[in-house]
């Protein structure tokens, strides 16, 4: 297991040890996928944004100016990289079955509902607007701050409060009914 | 009810925040995409200052700068002519100043199963491809090379077989305030000649 800090390996990479940059890419690999899956609606698609976002650190790691802090860096890019992969591609391809293997983990864990639970969470998911969306998420999966949020969209807190209770006011008009059946 | 409805927000968190991991084949092709970039080489301020490059000027800024210059010149010329007056005639002639030439410094490592080993310092831009900063092996794990170091205090280390960042046991050593790591001190005096 790699112990060494983020600011170690990205001081390694600097100094043209390429191959370092692969623990970078373990250490957050899955750390992220969670959110680039649940913004964009499919796997696909997340994965592309991921590979996206980890090319574009690794050419501005020089940049990067507080290497301790990468993993933060890094999310901020990938926000960034969610926000125009699903611009371009928009909702005509935003599938929200397509995270097979979350459905097929959460039938096997609760084979009578979950799975359709979780399907109707995702289907809920993709109606919100995706500026709903990216805030709920950030608020209530990635557990972030409104400062934190604000720093990494570049949105006002306010404006972000509003979002996130605009989603949570949709969430609960759309599963309500899922809920309580 | 709103705490049933707050409730529904707090299953879907939970439901969302169950990890969604990506295949590992997902790193490879990661790395090949990076390994097809151009690969980091970190230099100095000195390496980045003496590389050459294109620097473009608008019309507008080329006329600021020039005007600038214009005005530095017309202020300074007058008291730079004074001042060459009091020294020449304090002193007969005007000191002339010259840089102290770059001294040979022998730095020696010994890595018995090290297949290649190079010293990077300030003075080479950290660059372990320079060929003149390659370490040649002596016998008996030792490896040295004699670089050319100007006068003044640096920081350098050793790098082996590409990737392990190595300071010199032997020298005074100094955090990296950027990176953490441990790099090695040495001051280059004047030999007398």
């Amino acid at each position: 297991m790699d112990c060494s800090s983020d600011a170690a390996i990205v001081a390694r990479v600097l100094r043209g040890d390429v191959e370092s940059y692969g623990e970078l890419v373990a250490r957050y690999r899955d750390r992220y996928a969670r959110y680039a899956l649940h913004m964009l609606g499919n796997r696909e698609d997340a994965e592309e944004a991921m590979q996206d976002a980890f090319a574009r650190a690794y050419r501005s790691l020089v940049r990067c100016d507080d290497p301790d802090r990468f993993g933060a860096w890094l999310f901020r890019i990938l926000v960034n990289r969610c926000r125009t992969l699903g611009a371009r591609r928009g909702r005509r391809q935003r599938t929200f079955v397509a995270d097979e293997v979350a459905l097929h983990a959460a039938a096997e864990d609760h084979p009578a509902g979950r799975a359709a639970w979780r399907e109707e969470i995702d289907r809920a998911l993709e109606r919100l607007r995706p500026e709903q969306r990216e805030a709920f998420l950030l608020k209530y999966v990635e557990d972030l701050g409104y400062e934190e949020m604000s720093q990494l969209t570049g949105v006002g807190v306010s404006a972000l409060k509003m979002r996130v209770m605009r989603a949570c006011e949709r969430l609960r008009e759309l599963l309500s009914e899922v809920h309580n059946a | 009810m709103p705490d049933e409805r707050e409730d529904i927000i707090e299953r879907v968190a939970d439901e969302l925040r169950q990890p969604a991991p990506i295949g590992a084949s997902f790193d490879a092709r990661v790395m090949r995409v990076v390994r097809a970039l151009p690969r980091h080489v970190r230099r100095s301020l000195w390496s980045r200052l003496t590389t050459p490059r294109a620097v473009t000027f608008t019309p507008l800024g080329g006329g600021l700068l020039a005007a600038s210059l214009v005005l530095v010149v017309a202020f300074a010329a007058p008291h730079a002519y004074l001042d060459f007056k009091h020294a020449r005639a304090a002193n007969g002639i005007l000191a002339r100043s010259e840089a102290p030439a770059p001294q040979r410094v022998q730095f020696v490592l010994i890595a018995p199963t090290a297949r290649k080993v190079a010293v990077v310092g300030d003075f080479n831009g950290w660059d372990a491809t320079h060929a003149a900063d390659q370490a040649q092996p002596r016998g008996g794990g030792v490896w040295s090379v004699t670089a050319q170091v100007p006068v003044g205090h640096h920081r350098y280390s050793f790098v082996v077989d590409d990737s392990l960042w190595m300071a010199d046991p032997t020298a005074p050593r100094v955090i990296d305030n950027v990176y953490g790591l441990p790099n090695s001190t040495i001051i280059v005096g004047e030999q007398n000649p």
